[in-house]
C-alpha cells in the first residue's frame, strides 16, 4: 500500500518539462534555444490574405539552419522567400526576397528547473534585401513568457526597419499569446498579433486566433490561424523545426 | 525503469521533517548477486538512510567523461547539491537525463570544459551521453547526508544517524529490484544490518530524441 502511494505521488509530482516546440506559438517568437552545438533545420510559411482592405495577397517561406553557440545564444541563416499578388492574380511575383544573420539570446538559463518562471529572450536581425540592392532590413524583438503550471503567457515585442540611404520604413510588430499544456509535447492556446506601420496606417493590420504546438523526438511544429482584425482577412502562419 | 521510480518514491515519500543530530551508527555488510548467480563484487554499492531530511553541503560531485564512460557510473548526493560533469576525453560528448525527477540536456562541449547541475528534487536520475551510447551513470539524489559507499568487501559504516526508526537501502547501477530495511537507531549506538542485493544486465536506453542510437560505438580503455 505504501508502496502503491508512494508510486502515485512520484508519478503524479514528477515535473513535466514543457519541451513542446521551440516556440508554442504561430506568430510569436519563442524563449527556448538549442543547447550549445546543437543543430535544427527551421522552416516557416506565413499568408496574409486581402490586406489594406485590397485583394493583396503575400505568402512567405523563411527557412535555415540554427546553431547553438552556447546554451544561451543560437545564431541563424535564413533565407526567405516571397509570392505576392494584388487584384491581378496575373500580376504576381515570387522572388528570393532576403537572406540575412539573427541571434537569439536567452537572458536566463537554458535549463527550465535552473530558470525562474519569468524568461525574456532578445532577438536581433540583419537581411539583405535581394531585389531592392541598397536596403538592409533590421529586425528586433524582445519576448518575455512567463510559465506556472500548464499555463504559459507570452507577449513579443518586435520592430522591423527597411533601411536604404534615402528612405526609411519600419513597423512595429507586437504580439501576445496564452498557451495551455494539454499533454507532454501538446499544447493549444490562442494569440494577437499585428504590423503596426508608422508611416501608413493603411498597411497595419492585425489578427487573432487559435494556435496548437506539438513536440515529438527531434521534431516540433507550431501553428496559428490568426482571423483578421483590422487590415487583413486571415493571417495563418507554420513553423516547423528538426534538430540533429 | 521501474527501480528508478521505486527508488524515487522511496526517496521522495520517506522524506520526514529535518532532525538534529548527534546519533547513532548504522553498519553492516551488502552481497550482491550477479546475474549468473554467482556471488559478486560488492563494490559501486550505496547505502543510504531515509526518513528524515538534512540540508546540502557546498560540496560538488563529479562524475567525469573520461573514455567514453562516466566515471564514477554511480553517486549519491544530498538534495540541492551540484554535480559536475568535466569532459577528459579528446571529443565531444552530450551528457542529458530524460529522468522525471531531473530533465536536462547539457549540449556538446569538448575536453577540458565542465559544465555542472543543481538536483533539486529526490529521485534516481539516470544520465546519459547523446553521442556515445555505452556511456551510462546514476546520481541518487537523497533527501539527507546519510550516505555512503560500500568498502570492497561490502562493508559499511554510516556514522551520524539521528535517533528513530528509518529505512536503510541498498543501490547499486543495474540492481533488479532495490533492497532495503527497517532500523531503529539510538543514540550512540551501532545498528547491525546485511543487505542481498541482485545485479542485472545494463538496461538499453534512448537518446535524447527518444530514438534509438544508430550504433554502439567502440569503448576505449581509460587514458586513451
Amino acid at each position: 500500500m505504501r508502496i502503491a502511494l508512494a508510486f502515485l505521488v512520484v508519478v503524479c509530482c514528477a515535473p513535466r518539462l514543457g519541451f513542446a516546440g521551440r516556440s508554442f506559438y504561430g506568430w510569436l517568437y519563442g524563449t527556448e534555444v538549442l543547447p550549445e552545438r546543437g543543430i535544427e533545420l527551421q522552416t516557416w510559411i506565413l499568408e496574409t490574405n486581402d490586406r489594406y482592405g485590397t485583394h493583396a495577397k503575400e505568402s512567405s517561406i523563411w527557412w535555415g539552419p540554427l546553431i547553438g553557440v552556447t546554451d544561451q545564444l543560437e545564431l541563424a541563416l535564413p533565407i526567405e522567400l516571397e509570392w505576392v499578388t494584388q487584384d491581378n492574380p496575373t500580376r504576381t511575383l515570387f522572388t528570393f526576397r532576403r537572406f540575412g544573420i539573427e541571434a537569439r539570446y536567452r537572458l536566463a538559463s537554458a535549463d527550465p528547473a535552473d530558470a525562474s518562471r519569468f524568461v525574456p529572450l532578445l532577438r536581433v536581425a540583419a537581411k539583405r534585401d535581394v531585389s531592392v540592392r541598397d536596403d538592409v532590413r533590421v529586425e528586433g524583438d524582445l519576448v518575455t513568457s512567463y510559465e506556472v503550471g500548464p499555463f504559459q503567457a507570452q507577449i513579443d515585442l518586435g520592430f522591423v526597419s527597411d533601411i536604404t540611404p534615402h528612405t526609411h520604413h519600419s513597423d512595429a510588430r507586437p504580439g501576445a499569446g496564452l498557451s495551455l499544456r494539454l499533454a507532454e509535447g501538446l499544447r493549444f492556446g490562442g494569440e494577437v498579433y499585428s504590423e503596426i506601420s508608422f508611416e501608413s496606417r493603411a498597411e497595419t493590420w492585425a489578427a487573432a486566433g487559435p494556435d496548437l504546438s506539438w513536440t515529438h523526438g527531434r521534431f516540433w511544429f507550431s501553428g496559428a490561424v490568426g482571423i483578421g482584425l483590422y487590415h487583413v482577412k486571415v493571417a495563418p502562419r507554420a513553423m516547423w523545426g528538426i534538430a540533429f | 525503469m521501474k527501480i528508478a521510480v521505486f527508488a524515487a518514491a522511496v526517496v521522495g515519500v520517506l522524506a520526514g521533517p529535518g532532525v538534529a543530530e548527534p546519533g547513532g551508527r548504522v553498519t553492516g555488510t551488502v552481497t550482491v548477486t550477479e546475474p549468473d548467480g554467482k556471488t559478486g563484487d560488492a563494490v559501486d554499492v550505496i547505502v543510504y538512510v531515509v526518513g528524515f531530511t538534512e540540508p546540502p553541503t557546498a560540496e560538488v560531485t563529479t562524475v567525469s567523461q573520461k573514455g567514453r564512460k562516466f566515471v564514477p557510473d554511480l553517486v549519491a548526493i544530498t538534495v540541492n547539491e551540484r554535480v559536475a560533469f568535466p569532459n577528459f576525453d579528446p571529443f565531444l560528448h552530450n551528457v542529458f537525463s530524460q529522468s522525471g525527477a531531473r530533465k536536462f540536456d547539457l549540449g556538446s562541449y569538448p575536453r577540458g570544459e565542465s559544465k555542472d547541475k543543481q538536483f533539486p528534487q529526490a529521485g534516481v536520475v539516470d544520465v546519459y551521453c547523446n553521442i556515445h551510447p555505452e556511456m551510462a551513470a546514476t546520481i541518487l539524489v537523497l533527501p539527507n547526508r546519510r550516505h555512503v559507499r560500500t568498502d570492497a568487501r561490502g562493508h559499511f559504516d554510516i556514522q551520524g544517524v539521528p535517533p528513530g526508526d528509518w529505512t536503510v537501502f541498498a543501490y547499486a547501477r543495474r540492481a533488479t529490484k532495490p533492497t532495503s530495511a527497517k532500523v531503529t537507531v539510538k543514540p550512540n549506538a551501532e545498528t547491525v544490518v546485511a543487505l542481498e542485493l541482485a545485479r542485472g544486465a545494463e538496461v538499453v536506453h534512448l537518446n535524447k530524441y527518444g530514438e534509438k542510437y544508430h550504433e554502439q560505438t567502440t569503448v576505449y580503455p581509460n587514458g586513451h
